[in-house]
């Protein structure tokens, strides 16, 4: 993965691992890979991956288990909960910027609408 | 944590031409810090100050607890030491040279490295190209168990893939407690792994920050932000 370096890599390394989460590519329950091995695959810093992931154990996205490694939680709550998190970030930015153009709330929904159709269409 | 470099007011002349002035820097254990600056800025020489292959300084340097320069030595692992060998010797009597030498050397972690690097130990130094001779570099360097190793420009004219190899193998076989102090002028390419970055500027320290504080608090990449202090657009803390 390719990351923007004007961006903190641990805030980044969470983000990925977000979106593995959400996509299921990391299945509740699932074990991740260990530190090193993480810090290899992202070619970031150990000290960085462990700054990430002592994050997500205090959100709870992730359970740590002695001896054993990081595991995702298996309370579908909190994913959820994260999902949503992501959806809302997503959306403000689009909110803000189209905002910026001087949209109104209404234009944005009818924009949106004919932009899926038209994106369906496509398909 | 502990700190495994300590320099003290170090001063370093060499023919009435003064290199570094009134250098000051600490490292903690378990950091990989890239000391950045200018060719001719005196990163080389700060490196060989610290492994004490450079004498005559002024001042004070301390290696995980130790300032006289045989114990420094065996503390540190330094890359510019395969500089010594004849062009002609084939790689695996360099290999031999290490295991005879250094009792710290572990064969067997340098042939996992080997592997992964793919080093052709059946060719003589001469024959190697420049990604190859890097990699020996770094396999041999890295196989010493030490406290400290310095990489003096690892990624100097060598191409991407073999770049991202021995930043993968530095990733995956530096020992948690050790320091990496890894000199460069193009900082692009190991910026996602540095802990700090000290930047050597007329003559001495000009900065020491941590990376992730550069990306957090300016919002810049390591390397915008060595370039702004070498072009003197400088940033208030």
């Amino acid at each position: 993965m390719k990351f923007d370096d004007k961006i903190p890599i641990y805030y980044q390394i969470k983000n990925y691992i977000y979106r593995q989460i959400i996509v299921g590519e990391l299945a509740p329950g699932d074990k991740l890979p260990a530190v090193r091995q993480l810090a290899v695959n992202l070619t970031v810093n150990v000290n960085t991956v462990q700054r990430a992931l002592g994050e997500l154990i205090s959100e709870k996205i992730i359970e740590p288990q002695r001896g054993k490694g990081n595991f995702v939680t298996e309370d579908q709550g909190t994913i959820e909960k994260l999902k949503k998190l992501l959806i809302t970030q997503q959306l403000q930015e689009l909110y803000e910027n189209l905002h910026q153009l001087n949209v109104t709330d209404t234009e944005i929904v009818s924009y949106l609408q004919d932009y899926i159709a038209k994106r369906k269409q496509v398909q | 944590m502990t700190n495994t470099i300590e320099i003290k007011n170090l001063n370093y002349r060499k023919n009435y031409r003064s290199i570094l002035e009134d250098v000051n820097l600490t490292i903690e254990s378990g950091k990989t810090v890239g000391l950045l600056g200018e060719n001719g800025a005196g990163k080389t020489t700060l490196m060989r100050l610290i492994a004490g292959v450079a004498k005559g300084a002024s001042g004070k340097i301390t290696v995980a607890n130790q300032d006289g320069v045989p114990e420094k030595k065996s503390v540190i692992s330094f890359s510019e030491q395969l500089n010594g060998f004849s062009s002609n010797m084939r790689i695996d009597k360099i290999i031999r040279f290490y295991e005879d030498v250094y009792p710290d050397f572990s064969t067997k972690k340098y042939n996992e490295m080997a592997g992964f690097l793919q080093i052709d130990e059946g060719l003589r130094l001469s024959a190697l190209s420049r990604g190859m001779k890097e990699k020996l570099v770094i396999g041999l360097t890295l196989s010493r168990d030490t406290k400290v190793y310095l990489l003096d420009e690892p990624f100097g004219g060598i191409d991407s893939m073999t770049r991202k190899k021995i930043i993968q193998s530095i990733i995956k076989w530096k020992s948690d407690d050790a320091v990496i102090l890894v000199s460069d002028h193009y900082v692009s390419e190991i910026a996602s792994i540095l802990d700090e970055v000290v930047i050597i500027k007329d003559r001495t320290i000009y900065t020491q920050k941590s990376a992730e504080e550069i990306r957090s608090k300016y919002a810049e990449g390591i390397e915008q932000y060595y370039e702004s202090i070498y072009e003197g657009n400088d940033i208030d803390d």
